[in-house]
């Protein structure tokens, strides 16, 4: 059996081992869910690269060498993400994108095991920011213990420096995505002496009527939901109907223009939200790429996913990775293999991307690079930042990273 | 033409009983057995990794569900739950030590006792009553994992699956991950090959054209309700762990989620009910027919140099993958196992058609 494995391997390699030239592309491998569950990001994600790329080419690529975003589609379906996988690292691909929680899932033992770039912004484990455990994870971006503590932290700062007898309501969607920041509350309000319920809903989420009610009898002085998209729609029509103002409704980072507007951008005035991009389209990167690709007609989509801040998302997410393959470039040279590329990324520092998102600094341990978010409100017709980009708690936070990534290495380990 | 009968004299009972008489269907079985074992060295490790293996043990898969839905006809609406179960108790019990060999039949009986124990409750109703509560088995499994860390493997919800060990040696590579589903699907296979002339199998089919009428002349329903559930939930759960041990080395609750049952449910009817052939049409086209359709797109646009948007490249296949499964199932509703028969039917006795009638 292993004789025969040899021999099929050995053929394989005759036939694809060519050497590298300087004219080959920078591949990134975008397995993305457009069809299904996370259709309400990955269009904008996608684009967002795509654009990117062709910016980048335009300037002579990264480092001389062009850029190319291969997008495909997996469906949310763990077997087909992993067939995208495998497919792209046999074309050369050596980095990574699934932006599905399942994929994710699903294809990190294989790229433990071969050694390439997973880049995991936002979606997938969280402990994975734990680059000791994770070596080949990149999950750049806040953690959402990261992000839920630094809400705390934004409500700390309106609460005149302290949370005691402040009434806390975090509102969740009853799975894994939902479950995740209730640890850290729960430590969180033992510190600081905050009153903390929770109030989880239903997949998929269209009724929230229960929830709601029993916040109104609760009448936090806040709400933390952590909801996708529609949801927070849903959540809206429901605080109105209960006589709850909106602005005491602090949103996950899932929550972009599309959500506003089926609110009403009038309506929606004072709602906010969490994120590590900032919002809108004022910005020199995109600015940059309205006026050398859209204006040009050159875009790779609809020029109104633009005002989407899920754009901004995947602009931070790609430019990130290309940003760690000019290091590993600039580094150690062409051709890159996925440890140069992992050395790259892990030398990024205090990268915004020209004020586009929360300054990251990716270390070996860090793979999240900091997971500085903010809060951002709604004034009727765009964000208005209400706090500077802030980590806080951060003990707290990284020590329930190392309990689950030690869980990890624990279960890896007995193999 | 090539499956001549003349010349075939059945001159005693065993050859009567052959499973396959005629001579072509033997050599076609030999080629296809003998390419499955040399594929290893004749097929790119892509595509024996990432579309052989997978169609073999969902093939495997489907079989069972074939079990329960094609000759007993009764409707399962949770088959992925039932192969979730057998993973997860093959994962937990190879972790706690257990050998591989021995935790997969574990797995598989886990899966065959809450299979059986659900079965006693849903059997109570019949037909799409049976079919809702069935997918009843579905949610509740899927709660269970979720809100139980001690199954699911912590919040995270992933449990690495160590590696699969035969007789104390591990397999890693991917010709050995490629036997093991090979060996369990032809295992598989020749069960249910047989299964079509023992008692058994003669019980089932009595039970699934009419229950009642099968009591009136001695077969007891409900008991072989009960044994079609708890066999076909052991192949399910032997298969699920297989399918982790093999390709996904990692269990998650969202690969055996409801869609998932949704597909196997698919595997079956596309590929024909009561077909073992149409189990491996089925597999091979709800699985692996996206993927192709992706490829055939995305090759075409680039060939003929039409420019899509990436959200139409995405959905293009689908729709034509929904319109080949419309399609197939209006030429034949009885699924591609029955095209396939009527091919052979019709060269059975080429060129005189008119025996067949």
């Amino acid at each position: 059996m292993k004789y025969l494995s040899i021999v099929a391997g050995l053929a394989w390699t005759a036939f694809t081992v060519m050497p590298a030239t300087a004219a080959d592309p920078m591949r990134f491998g975008l397995c993305y869910d457009l069809t299904k569950v996370y259709t309400f990001v990955t269009p904008q994600v996608a684009q967002a690269a795509k654009d990117y790329a062709e910016l980048l080419n335009m300037k002579g690529g990264i480092e001389g060498h062009p850029v190319e975003m291969i997008v495909q589609d997996h469906g949310n379906e763990p077997q087909r993400g992993i067939e995208c996988y495998e497919k792209l690292k046999r074309d050369g691909v050596m980095v990574f994108d699934m932006l599905s929680t399942p994929v994710s899932r699903a294809v990190l033992p294989r790229v433990m095991k071969d050694g390439n770039v997973l880049i995991q912004s936002l979606a997938g484990r969280g402990d994975a920011v734990d680059g000791d455990v994770f070596k080949w994870v990149f999950p750049v971006g806040p953690t959402y213990w990261g992000q839920a503590a630094n809400d705390i932290e934004y409500i700390k700062q309106q609460s005149g420096g302290q949370l005691k007898g402040v009434k806390i309501a975090f509102l969740y969607v009853d799975y894994p995505f939902g479950q995740e920041p209730i640890g850290i509350l729960k430590t969180l309000a033992a510190k600081e002496g905050f009153d903390l319920q929770l109030f989880p809903y239903p997949l998929p989420g269209n009724d929230q009527a229960s929830a709601w009610t029993q916040i109104r009898r609760f009448a936090p002085n806040w709400i933390v939901s952590w909801s996708l998209s529609n949801m927070h729609v849903i959540a809206s029509r429901e605080m109105k109907r209960n006589g709850i103002a909106l602005d005491k409704y602090i949103a996950v980072n899932w929550m972009n223009e599309i959500d506003i507007g089926n609110i009403g951008a009038e309506a929606a005035k004072g709602i906010k939200r969490g994120t590590n991009v900032a919002g809108g389209s004022n910005h020199p990167l995109i600015q940059e790429i309205i006026k050398e690709l859209y204006d040009k007609g050159k875009g790779s989509g609809d020029r109104k996913n633009l005002e989407d801040v899920y754009y901004n998302t995947g602009l931070a997410i790609w430019s990130i990775a290309v940003e760690g393959a000019r290091l590993a470039i600039k580094k150690d040279g062409w051709p890159l293999t996925p440890d140069k590329i992992k050395a790259g990324l892990e030398s990024i520092k205090d990268y915004n991307a020209n004020g586009m998102m929360a300054p990251v600094t990716v270390t070996a341990q860090d793979h999240g690079g900091g997971g500085k978010t903010r809060i951002e409100m709604w004034d009727g017709s765009k964000w208005v930042p209400q706090t500077d980009w802030i980590a806080a708690y951060k003990d707290d936070v990284l020590s329930v990273v190392k309990a689950q990534s030690a869980e990890y290495a624990k279960s890896d380990s007995q193999k | 033409m090539l499956f001549r009968q003349a010349g075939i004299f059945h001159t005693n009972y065993a050859a009567d009983r052959a499973l396959f008489p005629i001579a072509a269907d033997r050599w076609m079985i030999g080629i296809l057995l003998a390419f499955g074992f040399a594929a290893p060295l004749l097929v790119n490790s892509l595509y024996l990794s990432s579309y052989l293996l997978p169609w073999l043990i969902w093939t495997a898969g489907a079989l069972g569900l074939n079990l329960i839905l094609g000759w007993a006809g009764q409707f399962h609406l949770g088959y992925a739950a039932v192969m979730g179960i057998g993973a997860y108790a093959t994962v937990h019990a190879t972790r706690a030590g257990i050998p591989w060999e021995i935790a997969i039949v574990l797995g598989g009986s886990t899966a065959a006792i809450i299979g059986i124990g659900f079965a006693f409750a849903a059997l109570r109703v019949k037909g799409l009553y049976l079919a809702l509560s069935t997918l009843a088995l579905q949610f509740v499994m899927d709660w269970v994992i979720s809100h139980v860390p001690a199954i699911s493997g912590g919040t995270q919800a992933t449990l690495q699956a160590p590696d699969i060990r035969l007789l104390g040696q591990p397999i890693t590579s991917d010709a050995g991950l490629y036997y093991v589903a090979l060996v369990w699907c032809i295992l598989v296979t020749s069960f249910m090959l047989n299964l079509r002339r023992t008692a058994l199998g003669r019980a089932l089919i009595a039970v699934r054209e009419k229950d009642f009428a099968a009591a009136v002349i001695g077969v007891n329903s409900f008991y072989f309700k009960l044994v079609a559930f708890s066999t076909s939930s052991f192949i399910g759960g032997v298969t699920g762990a297989i399918l982790i041990g093999t390709f996904y080395h990692a269990v998650t609750p969202e690969q055996f989620s409801v869609d998932v049952s949704i597909q196997a449910l698919a595997m079956v009817i596309v590929g024909g009910l009561g077909s073992i052939i149409g189990s491996y049409f089925g597999a091979a086209f709800i699985l692996l027919m996206p993927g192709a359709m992706n490829s055939l797109i995305s090759w075409a646009a680039i060939r003929f140099g039409f420019s899509l948007s990436i959200e139409t490249l995405a959905h293009l296949p689908q729709a034509l993958y929904g319109a080949l499964i419309i399609g197939f199932l209006l030429i034949e509703p009885l699924g591609l196992g029955k095209i396939y028969n009527n091919v052979r039917d019709y060269l059975l006795v080429w060129p005189f058609g008119y025996v067949k009638k």
